[in-house]
């Protein structure tokens, strides 16, 4: 199917967040109780509009283990989104989120957007983490915020979108050089003038874009 | 505290078999197959009488030399499968593991005994429910469950052998290790072969050797399937992506168990070379599939279904592949393109930031 955007995201966060459920909610619209480990880099697909243009998500999902960030790393680069992830359930991993944040300020370009998500709000019994300290973490470092649910697909449509939305608008403002696909932003092969720039040789030839 | 599992499960092959639970779908391991039963049973049917003439094979050769020796019999011996039988056996002597359990004895339960990094036991604990849940011997409340000898030698595994740890993957190499030795100590022992003797450094923190593997199997391929090669240099990144699981994991949960078993006869005997033939042989065998590839997405597709399928099922065909297809392969191929590539890595990150 033909796109006028395609956007490179980038999923992160400790092991046992919810990473994969997220994305299989996102793209299947269902959930796993028992999801696979994710070793390496996995990767999923979907397109969704904003202002009446169909935009294409390609989502790179990574394993969420310490042993794992020297291969997952190179991803960064290339990202256009981030979804940062945590478990309300579990306060270990919102501890870990500024280690997280550094390593992926560092390897990613600037503008990059990065969504904060904290997962698993169907287990309210269970949570460690308040929202508030979410909420104050994201403002702290400049990132968007939502709670989720894999489970029960609360908030997941929401935080890929706005993401998206977020990374919409910096293209409207001209923030991002959306010619330099180091950006993780590629105009999709519907704009003929532009696409005609594009020097990676995929770009151009990719008619339709990959089904996933 | 080393627990022997009651009830053998796999006493010769025709037990093997007669231990698929045909109601319930579920294999001679404890794998519960839902969707590929059938296809799993009439391959096993077939592969019986092979098991069969090997496990006799097998059992003269042992009762004429006790002794695994390496030589060119006993590597045709292990090429064409070790029965169930003998595989701990086999695998512990060609491996040095038997050597090293008894060198220390006692080694294995003090490791348990010690007092443990919190932090350690909690993340192979994250794992545990996601190691097999597929699985009725790893299921969380199995009677017979295997979850607390996978626990114990991934524990003790990461006291003894603390710069790695633990690394994802080893919980479910440490699964099939317990699954065929029915014993924990030596699981930890085989265990112990793998990561620190037969594989390059696949779960350290830099994971060096499985960065450099994966651009190995790239120049490989760029030899021996150039066209394939060219397309997958258009995707910067793309062997982490379609192949880091695949030596990671050993192959399980790619490949069918029963090859998956068969590779690792192998890997134990010969070494890490087995992992480039198979991939290679994946790879040369599904070249028209993988070059129909438009995009990205569609190469990772693909290299996910070429794992599938008839032809990695029949595991003594496949393994007769591995070793004619991707031609000659030298051990001397590989430490070169393993040393050129270690040095293009470290070369490539210290120029980043």
């Amino acid at each position: 199917m033909a796109y006028a955007y395609l956007f490179k995201y980038i999923i992160i966060g400790d092991t046992g967040v919810g990473k994969s459920c997220l994305l299989l909610q996102f793209t299947d619209k269902r959930f796993q109780p028992v999801h696979d480990l994710t070793i390496g880099v996995e990767f999923g697909a979907r397109m969704i509009t904003i202002d009446g243009k169909q935009i294409k998500l390609q989502i790179w999902d990574t394993a969420g283990q310490e042993s794992f960030r020297s291969i997952t790393r190179s991803y960064y680069r290339g990202a256009a989104g981030a979804l940062l992830v945590y478990d309300i359930t579990r306060r270990d991993t919102f501890n870990h989120l500024t280690t997280w944040l550094e390593d992926a300020r560092q390897h990613s370009n600037s503008n990059m957007v990065i969504m904060l998500i904290g997962n698993k709000s169907d287990l309210e019994s269970r949570r460690e983490v308040k929202k508030e300290e979410g909420e104050a973490f994201a403002r702290e470092h400049g990132l968007i915020f939502m709670e989720t649910s894999a489970k029960t697909a609360s908030n997941v449509e929401e935080a890929f979108i706005n993401t998206a939305k977020e990374i919409y608008e910096k293209i409207q403002e001209g923030v991002f050089d959306i010619n330099n696909e180091a950006n993780g932003i590629k105009i999709g092969p519907q704009h003929p003038t532009t696409s005609s720039i594009l020097t990676s040789g995929q770009g151009g030839q990719q008619a339709g874009g990959g089904c996933c | 505290m080393t627990r022997t599992m009651e009830g053998e499960m796999t006493g010769n092959a025709a037990q093997a078999l007669a231990c698929c639970n045909d109601t319930d779908r579920i294999d001679p391991y404890g794998f519960e197959r839902q969707h590929d039963f059938e296809s799993y049973r009439e391959m096993m049917n077939e592969y019986v009488a092979v098991l069969h003439r090997r496990s006799m094979r097998w059992t003269k050769l042992l009762q004429e030399k006790p002794q695994v020796e390496k030589n060119l019999t006993v590597k045709r011996f292990v090429r064409k499968g070790v029965p169930n039988e003998h595989r701990t056996r086999i695998w512990m002597a060609a491996s040095g593991a038997q050597e090293q359990m008894e060198s220390k004895p006692g080694y294995y339960q003090s490791l348990l005994a010690m007092e443990h990094d919190h932090k350690l036991k909690e993340t192979i604990t994250t794992d545990m429910h996601r190691t097999f849940p597929d699985n009725i011997l790893f299921k969380n409340k199995a009677e017979s469950g295997l979850q607390k000898e996978l626990f114990n030698v991934l524990l003790a595994y990461g006291h003894h052998n603390p710069t790695v740890g633990y690394c994802q993957g080893m919980n479910f190499i440490a699964g099939y290790l317990i699954i065929v030795t029915k014993d924990e100590e030596r699981s930890f022992w085989l265990m112990d072969a793998l990561v620190g003797r037969i594989l390059p450094d696949y779960y350290s923190p830099a994971m060096m050797g499985l960065k450099t593997d994966q651009e190995v199997l790239g120049e490989l391929v760029r030899t021996k399937a150039p066209a394939v090669g060219q397309l997958m240099a258009q995707y910067p990144g793309i062997w982490t992506l379609v192949v880091s699981r695949w030596f990671i994991c050993l192959y399980i949960d790619i490949l069918p168990i029963e090859t998956v078993l068969r590779v690792w006869d192998c890997l134990f005997y010969e070494g890490s070379k087995v992992l480039f033939r198979v991939a290679l042989t994946l790879i040369l065998h599904h070249q028209m599939e993988i070059l129909r590839a438009r995009s990205l997405p569609d190469v990772c597709q693909c290299f996910k279904e070429i794992t599938c399928g008839a032809f990695t099922l029949d595991c003594h065909n496949f393994m007769q592949k591995i070793f004619s297809e991707p031609g000659s392969l030298s051990m001397a191929t590989i430490t070169k393109l393993r040393e050129k590539c270690r040095q293009q890595i470290l070369e490539e990150e210290s120029r980043q930031p």
